[in-house]
């Protein structure tokens, strides 16, 4: 079941167009950087942004900043909404539960699929921007230091390993997103209902950061550490964010997914 | 499994995971039996310990600033978030965090180091004895330390204990003596072992929530480990030496005033022997600052753009919470004196009518700047 729908997922056209056009923001944001020589000033713009002009193996992380807080949740809340419901709509979902499997399986299977595109996404967008930025930005060479967040040497094996610890932050910061669309999969029939309700909730969850009134929320709210990732490039790192941050989408992924399967295991399916 | 047990599971579940940490916070901590005078001088004994942790500060008040202030603005208006290694007041390390960087100061016996990475730099100074106020001056420790200077033992009583960075806290309750004093009172929780303040409230006269709050949110009293606190100059970054550190240090240095002895009945500190002030002790200080021109004329426009400015024969006058600020005017020189600090409205009056009227004597060389 689990290989049929990672099958699926790899061979539908709309998944390479998704990650092609997450791909293509910071790509242009590269291209701009090398012919203008222009990046924001210290202190505006997404992490490391203002950095990779003079080091390009930092554009990745960029890279990721530059996705993470609307495109790539964004991407996941179309895949995961159209998971149930894009069956239920298109009238598969009734055949697909007349094979052997339980509705359980079909959902591990389905979010099983979701985070494979996850990590998919992340993946081809830090090896477009390694690539981007190694040709186009910062030409210190590859076996120079680069500086910590901190002003402290990394090495490159150090830089490597902090962002393929930074890359899995951001993979695990999207699964929060993936429960909640694959939960409002179960309930509609639209999986484009599903993709907006998904994406209301991170809206309200960006405006409420910004509310000191919902200061008491603030440590509860899905998208409260998504940019943590950053603190892996302190010196030492500063776990306590990304350790918060890990723990608050495994709550999301918990409650989420019981709430799906609560719902999808009893649900009369028509269509 | 029936539809409403599958959902009773899941309410259960989700019960569980919000009630649990709440239920764990709402446990009320143990309470230790130390008094009041007693926790007062644990705290005052532990300016030499070691400590390193997480802490947030939270200021609500919204000063009139300028360039040369913006730094004093945010650590009194905003959240800072820090990150400390304190391995005894020669060796130190705070980082201020902020979302894409961080501005961190490393001190060692010869003065600080400045490191901001948003701006790939560096700056070295020494440590004057006149400054603005900085990140570190907020550690609760720190802060506290310099707020129970001279406080005496009749004005501390003790408050109900607290969980402060995981630890029960019993609390002490400070009550300025002097009359000049815009504060009501300052609340400090300590480990009571360490005797290292862990939370500091500071809140105003008629006011009852804390217009500043300083608060540790992970604390260890094992000592730092010295490589942390080392700065080492990053490669490429840029390096700078700067014999000013910022427009207090630079007033105090240049300006050619002697402010009196004392103003407004409070006395000047030994350690203010130049041309600004600082009067009063513990959590009841003023601060006179003599500014020229170019810095104070900006700072009088953000002034008196500003609500609830009030304009007396001396100058604009403004109380934000707990601190008032006063800038006059200084015929033939230009610019005036900003007087800030812990004092009520009426006290930096006074203080200011005695500048004006006694100017001539305190100027030293004379020249508009």
């Amino acid at each position: 079941m689990i290989g049929v729908e990672l099958h699926k997922m790899v061979r539908d056209r709309r998944t390479w167009v998704t990650i092609g056009l997450l791909d293509a923001l910071p790509t242009l944001v590269a291209i701009l950087l090398a012919v203008t020589d222009l990046g924001p000033r210290p202190g505006t713009g997404p992490a490391f942004l203002s950095a990779v002009l003079a080091d390009g193996k930092l554009f990745p992380l960029a890279a990721i900043a530059i996705v993470l807080p609307l495109f790539m949740p964004a991407a996941v809340a179309v895949v995961a909404g159209d998971a149930i419901a894009g069956e239920a709509q298109s009238g598969t979902l009734r055949y697909v539960l007349v094979r052997p499997v339980g509705r359980t399986r079909l959902l591990v299977a389905k979010l099983v699929s979701v985070v494979s595109f996850v990590l998919l996404a992340v993946l081809v967008v830090a090896a477009t921007a390694y690539i981007t930025g190694s040709l186009l930005l910062g030409n210190q060479s590859i076996a120079a230091t680069t500086t910590s967040v901190s002003g402290t040497a990394l090495s490159t094996q150090e830089l490597a390993g902090r962002t393929g610890l930074a890359l899995v932050y951001a993979i695990l910061s999207m699964l929060g997103v993936a429960a909640i669309a694959l939960f409002l999969s179960t309930v509609t029939e639209s999986p484009l209902a599903a993709a907006l309700g998904t994406l209301a909730v991170l809206i309200a969850s960006t405006l409420l950061l910004t509310l000191d009134a919902a200061t008491s929320l603030h440590p509860y709210l899905p998208t409260r550490y998504w940019l943590s990732f950053v603190d892996l490039f302190r010196d030492p790192i500063l776990w306590r964010n990304v350790g918060r941050g890990a723990g608050l989408q495994a709550a999301y992924v918990a409650v989420f997914l019981a709430a799906a399967w609560a719902n999808f295991t009893t649900k009369d399916v028509t269509d | 499994m029936t539809p409403g047990r599958r959902w009773s599971c899941v309410v259960l579940a989700l019960a569980l995971l919000i009630g649990l940490p709440l239920i764990m916070r709402a446990l009320p901590p143990r309470d230790s039996a130390i008094g009041a005078s007693a926790l007062l001088d644990r705290i005052d004994a532990s300016r030499d310990s070691s400590y390193s942790g997480y802490v947030e500060t939270l200021g609500t008040l919204q000063l009139p600033v300028t360039d040369r202030f913006v730094d004093v603005g945010e650590l009194f208006g905003e959240r800072t978030r820090m990150r400390v290694w304190w391995r005894d007041e020669n060796a130190w390390r705070v980082d201020k965090i902020l979302a894409t960087g961080e501005v961190d100061l490393f001190h060692d016996g010869g003065g600080t180091t400045e490191w901001s990475y948003e701006q790939d730099r560096g700056k070295r100074t020494r440590d004057p004895d006149i400054r603005l106020p900085r990140t570190a001056d907020l550690l609760p420790p720190e802060l506290a330390r310099r707020l129970i200077q001279e406080v005496s033992r009749d004005a501390v009583e003790r408050i109900r204990v607290r969980r402060v960075a995981g630890v029960a806290a019993p609390g002490v309750r400070v009550r300025p003596g002097a009359a000049q004093s815009s504060i009501d009172h300052v609340d400090i929780w300590a480990d009571p072992t360490s005797g290292l303040a862990l939370r500091v409230d500071v809140i105003a006269k008629g006011d009852k929530t804390a217009a500043l709050t300083s608060k540790f949110m992970t604390v260890s009293t094992e000592t730092p480990d010295a490589e942390t606190t080392i700065f080492r100059r990053p490669p490429g970054a840029e390096f700078v030496y700067d014999d000013t550190l910022d427009i207090a240090d630079a007033a105090n240095q240049y300006a050619p005033f002697r402010p009196p002895g004392s103003l407004a009945g409070l006395k000047r500190s030994p350690s203010a022997q130049r041309a600004v002030g600082i009067y009063g002790s513990g959590v009841t200080k003023l601060v006179a600052i003599p500014l020229w021109n170019k810095a104070a004329e900006p700072l009088r426009e953000q002034l008196e753009a500003t609500p609830g400015v009030q304009s007396v024969a001396e100058g604009d006058v403004l109380r934000v919470g707990p601190l008032g600020v006063l800038l006059t005017r200084i015929e033939g020189y230009g610019g005036g004196w900003l007087l800030t600090g812990t004092v009520t409205k009426s006290t930096l009056v006074r203080a200011a009518r005695k500048l004006d009227a006694r100017l001539a004597q305190y100027v030293v060389t004379v020249g508009p700047r």
